[in-house]
């Protein structure tokens, strides 16, 4: 089964997709049912692959290779150059990525439930942008990580557009527009680099790239280099978001169903961490060596910037939002430090935010579902009406505040460790962050469940909705408790950065 | 018994998670579960003291952490001062556990606060036993967590909610220089292990300027949790929480940390002159600062609540002084006769039903119990001759003195004398003369919340007597193997001076609101300005109220403006130039041959003029 693996896993939603087309519109309760499972197989495969490495096998043996497409022939050139394969590959990062995504989407499925209409349709983009997230982590060219990042894009439009709140249009526009212009960044920069070494390949390309002796097609200078660097760090900036590119993601922050968000700010958002360590750092090393100070600073922007205009929002999900955009500041710091701390940390704030981000908005489905309101003062006192939700909440914004214990402190402390290795002053001012966060989460919880009760006769937590809390939270704790479950299968892709720098 | 440390902790996180999942099932029986776990940390706390007498210290580290070649382990270790903390810790728990299910009687949530009582136990036994910097700090902040929760217990009040968020903030901003100095220290020494990081410091290997930052930023970690000035400002308010939870974490164990912090990484600040010189003034400061609040305030666990800051100020310019064993030995002292005067104060305010001492007065024959153990406890903080906080206090002074802190050493004194005004004052009011309301139904607390309290007072008299001019066990036990003095031979006049003052304390309280032979509002007739300002904590609060919470707000105001305006507005723009040249692209198309021949021939000149430009090839 090892040559079909990854594409099993990628594509198994598939499954799912056309079962729910045979069934009938109406038919609630089944398309919901099936919708749960259908993302059930790339779940399993993948915890298997991660339960296999950790027991030390090797990954590598699941590549995939079969020649696709190819540009015509040409006579003075290798047979291979200008052709592209279907082929995919995961290293420990991608499996780990992986693996918070089929998570997600599982618990995002189960989460779905309180979706209210046409739930055929929904389910079955549901499980297309699932499709997509799987492949832009396991895709092992560019041409094919392109097709599967666009199109993670398509499904979201819809899901934002049609299942979304009041201003679910326009949400969905702006989304487009920001990523479509994103993405169309990033097809130059792919035109470019195919067009000047005839292949897509990322580990050719990071092999050519990074060595000096190699002779490409067509020549690639120092200036194209940098052009291109800036290029995908653009490209890449719109996904995770870096300020001042991050409007879109606060509109789908609030307008999305909250089940959309929590693939969104769990999983999306991370493929620009993905990208910017794949792309920006795998093939560009010297150029985001050179950048890597202003990465810090922009990383501190994020951090402050989001903590302080959390502190004024009124509405939870609004909160959350630039909680997020804080929280990315935590990676781009991570990753500027250059150093295995940061880097290590920016990794584990991408898998850690995921969960507590995608952890915290399915409780605002919750309590949306109960109160039909996200204002933080229309909610006061929930402590008293929804005991277990006004805890897990708690729990969820302990960990997105980096109390130790929880995931969220491990990333950041590796984050700050390797900040203060590389910029110590730059990374004292970030710790102000650390403060910010702690004083806008607390507000929005506290503003939330403690005080005067104002909503009554709402039910706690019940029936299936556990499970999505429970194992969020359990994972979060356990990445706080035991970190190494999670340090050591990034160990050697951490190796292999620290290498491409090279001094 | 020393190898089975680990298990002191887990003990009260085992309760914290039964009752957390069965805890509705077991109502009020949840305090037998909580008591009965305390209790076992308790017996393996005084098996691993027992044992650490004889033997030398225990140590265990399992790999935690990989980041790149560098393991970061957790464990555990028995030495002799954690030894020591790990039974104070787990006794005054276990008592607080017992006291608690008189005190907590009734209330709806009586299962959610002994679970979080066993979340707070379990951070604090956690904390004690931590042999590396990181894992202090994780419980750190864990046990910042517990006392968060617990303030916040009552959350449906606003006030709780409030001094909930202040306490975690205000601790957190402390914490932030914690960290860095962790952080600062760690990639100096490679390890966050504290007898490597000693071992670094002898070998000279940290550079003077790290030592002396690191040792002041993670000194501003203790400030935080120990109230210190000027992060003392959510140690009062804090008192909004059940009052067993005052005693336990803020009284006698969790403020305390920061002390034990300073404590355990002793060897850094002996290294580092700036840094000790700090810490004894910051100390000092806040004791007298702390103590001249405490005269005036009119709340019964308030005046607690600032004499305990000023107690932790005691104890940081003792270990600031170099008196290692003093700042330690107040440390135990105090956290017997402070929870003992908590659980006493708890039993009146259980009774009376209200905080307020101007409300109280002649509960003395009502309360026949808790009003001497409450004198046992204000004669101890006294520092009364032969009770425990005489010796304790005792050592301090002559630390101060002894160190060549003259200037200190007079602080501390009138800080003494303070003291022993402040507690007297609150005794008189409390229980001496007349009921100033007509309080009915004022009976004796319940024997599960008295017993506590006379092991305590038991204690508060006793436990002085470890370490007295005459012996030095405590001392002797705690400094084997360094070269700290055990006991410093001070000027005998010190102790008499002592002495002296705690009783001229004693007496002008006495005078005033037990004789009344001096009228009560002599200072606020007086001197209303310093009366008023007093009153008011020197305005503290509102001075943090006017600069640093007006420039947070100020800050995410114009971000505010800057997202919607600047940013929004540059995206709308890009927008609208887009829309534009849509609409002159759209204007173009209109059919006519003759533009579209102008077109093509315009586009082909600038072609060709690229062309010409760049020589063919981009």
């Amino acid at each position: 089964m090892q040559p079909y693996f990854l594409s099993l896993l990628i594509f198994s939603p598939l499954l799912g997709i056309l079962v729910l087309s045979l069934l009938s519109k109406e038919q609630e309760k089944a398309i919901k049912w099936l919708g749960v499972l259908a993302t059930l197989p790339s779940l399993c495969l993948s915890l298997f692959a991660f339960w296999q490495y950790q027991n030390g096998y090797d990954i590598s043996k699941l590549t995939e290779k079969r020649s696709w497409i190819q540009f015509g022939e040409f006579p003075f050139l290798k047979e291979t150059d200008f052709t592209v394969a279907y082929e995919l590959h995961v290293d420990g990062f991608a499996l780990v990525m992986i693996v918070l995504t089929t998570i997600l989407a599982t618990l995002a499925a189960i989460a779905s439930t309180s979706i209210q209409k046409e739930w055929k349709g929904y389910f079955q983009l549901f499980l297309l942008l699932e499709i997509g997230m799987l492949g832009v982590f396991a895709a092992s060219n560019l041409v094919l990580f392109f097709i599967f990042f666009e199109l993670t894009l398509i499904p979201m439009f819809f899901l934002i557009g049609k299942w979304g709140y009041f201003e679910k249009e326009k949400a969905a526009y702006s989304y487009l527009i920001y990523n479509g212009l994103g993405s169309a960044v990033l097809l130059i920069v792919i035109a470019v680099l195919f067009a000047r070494t005839g292949t897509s390949n990322i580990a050719e390309l990071r092999y050519i790239l990074t060595n000096p002796a190699v002779q490409t097609i067509s020549p690639i200078s120092d200036d194209l280099r940098y052009g291109l660097f800036i290029a995908l760090l653009v490209a890449f900036g719109v996904k995770l978001p870096i300020v001042p590119l991050h409007r879109w993601m606060l509109r789908v922050h609030v307008q999305a169903p909250p089940s959309v968000v929590m693939l969104h700010a769990g999983v999306l958002l991370k493929i620009g961490a993905f990208g910017l360590v794949r792309f920006a750092f795998g093939l560009f090393p010297g150029q985001f060596q050179q950048f890597s100070t202003s990465l810090i600073v922009f990383g501190i922007v994020n951090l402050l910037y989001g903590a302080f205009l959390a502190l004024r929002q009124t509405d939870f999900k609004m909160v959350l939002a630039y909680s997020s955009v804080s929280h990315m500041g935590i990676v781009l710091i991570g990753l500027g430090s250059l150093n295995e701390a940061g880097v290590q940390g920016a990794i584990f704030q991408a898998v850690s935010h995921g969960f507590i981000a995608a952890f915290l908005f399915f409780f605002v489905g919750v309590m949306y579902e109960r109160t039909r309101t996200t204002t933080l003062v229309r909610l006061g006192g929930l402590a008293k009406t929804m005991p277990y939700v006004s805890g897990f909440v708690l729990a969820g914004a302990m960990a997105s505040l980096g109390l130790p214990g929880t995931s969220g402190f491990i990333s950041e402390f590796m984050a700050f460790v390797g900040a203060f290795q590389a910029a110590p002053w730059l990374a004292a001012i970030g710790t102000l962050g650390i403060i910010m966060t702690a004083v806008y989460l607390l507000r929005a919880v506290l503003g939330m469940t403690f005080g005067q009760t104002t909503v009554s006769n709402v039910s706690d937590l019940r029936g299936i909705e556990w499970v999505p809390a429970i194992s969020l939270l359990l994972l979060i704790v356990i990445i706080g408790v035991y970190p190494n479950v999670l340090a050591m299968p990034l160990q050697t892709t951490i190796e292999t950065m620290m290498n491409g720098l090279g001094g | 018994m020393m190898e089975n440390a680990w298990l002191i902790p887990l003990f009260p996180f085992v309760s914290f998670v039964v009752l957390l999942v069965v805890g509705k099932q077991l109502k009020e029986r949840s305090a037998y579960v909580g008591m009965l776990l305390t209790l076992l940390s308790l017996v393996f706390a005084l098996g691993a003291l027992y044992e650490r007498w004889t033997s030398p210290t225990y140590k265990q580290a399992y790999t935690w952490l990989t980041i790149g070649d560098v393991d970061i382990t957790v464990g555990f270790e028995v030495n002799a001062l954690n030894a020591l903390m790990l039974v104070v810790v787990s006794l005054v728990s276990f008592l607080v556990h017992t006291y608690a299910k008189g005190y907590m009687h009734g209330d709806e949530r009586f299962p959610v606060f002994y679970a979080y009582l066993g979340l707070f136990t379990f951070a604090m036994l956690g904390l004690v036993v931590s042999p590396n910097l990181l894992q202090t700090y994780i419980f750190w902040e864990l046990v910042g967590l517990g006392s968060f929760l617990l303030i916040g217990f009552y959350f449906y009040k606003e006030e709780a909610k409030a001094a909930a968020k202040k306490a975690f903030i205000m601790t957190r901003i402390g914490d932030v220089g914690l960290l860095i100095g962790m952080i600062l220290l760690f990639l100096e020494v490679k390890s966050f292990e504290y007898e490597a990081i000693f071992a670094a410091l002898q070998q000279g290997d940290v550079s003077t300027t790290i030592m002396t930052l690191s040792a002041i930023l993670i000194f501003i970690g203790a400030i935080g949790k120990s109230g210190q000035f000027p992060l003392h400002t959510w140690l009062p308010d804090a008192m909004e929480g059940p009052t067993p939870v005052s005693a336990l974490i803020h009284a006698a164990t969790m403020v305390a940390a920061g002390v034990y912090l300073v404590a355990t990484l002793f060897p850094l600040y002996e290294a580092s002159e700036v840094a000790m010189t700090t810490v004894a003034y910051v100390g000092g400061f806040t004791a007298i600062f702390a103590a001249s609040i405490g005269l005036v305030q009119t709340d019964i666990k308030r005046v607690l609540a600032y004499s305990t800051v000023s107690q932790l100020g005691y104890m940081m310019l003792a270990l600031g002084s170099a008196g290692y064993v003093a700042g330690v030995f107040h440390l135990m002292t105090h956290a017997f006769f402070k929870a003992l005067l908590f659980l006493a104060a708890g039993s009146v305010i259980h009774a009376v039903h209200t905080q307020n001492i101007e409300q109280m007065g002649g509960l003395w024959e009502k309360m026949k119990w808790t009003a001497p153990l409450f004198l046992i406890g204000t004669l101890a903080i006294s520092g009364f001759p032969f009770f425990s906080g005489f010796f304790s206090k005792d050592e301090i002074l002559i630390a101060a003195w002894t160190h060549g802190h003259v200037g200190l050493f007079v602080v501390a004194v009138i800080a003494a004398f303070f003291t022993a005004f402040y507690m007297f004052r609150l005794f008189f009011l409390v229980f001496a003369g007349e009921a100033r309301t007509n309080v009915h139904n004022v009976h004796e607390s319940p024997t599960v919340m008295v017993l506590p309290m006379i092991v305590l007072g038991v204690l508060a008299v006793v436990s002085g007597y470890v370490q007295t001019p005459w012996g030095a066990f405590l001392g002797e036990w705690l400094t084997e193997g360094t070269n700290w003095h055990a006991h410093t031979e001070g000027p005998s006049w010190i102790m008499i001076v002592a002495t002296i003052v705690s009783l001229c304390g004693i007496a002008l309280a006495w005078l005033i609101y037990g004789k009344r032979a001096i009228a009560r509002d002599w200072l606020s007739s007086r001197f209303p300005l310093t009366y008023n300002v007093l009153m008011n904590k020197y305005y503290i609060d509102e001075f943090y109220g006017l600069t640093v919470i007006r420039a947070a707000s100020f800050i995410s105001l114009l971000f505010e403006y800057i997202d919607r305006f600047l940013v929004e507005g540059l995206a709308q723009l890009f927008a609208a130039t887009a829309r534009g040249v849509g609409r002159i692209g759209s204007r173009l198309q209109n059919g006519q041959v003759q533009m579209y021949g102008t077109v093509t021939i315009v586009a082909l000149a600038i072609l060709v003029v690229i062309f010409a430009v760049t020589g063919g090839y981009l």
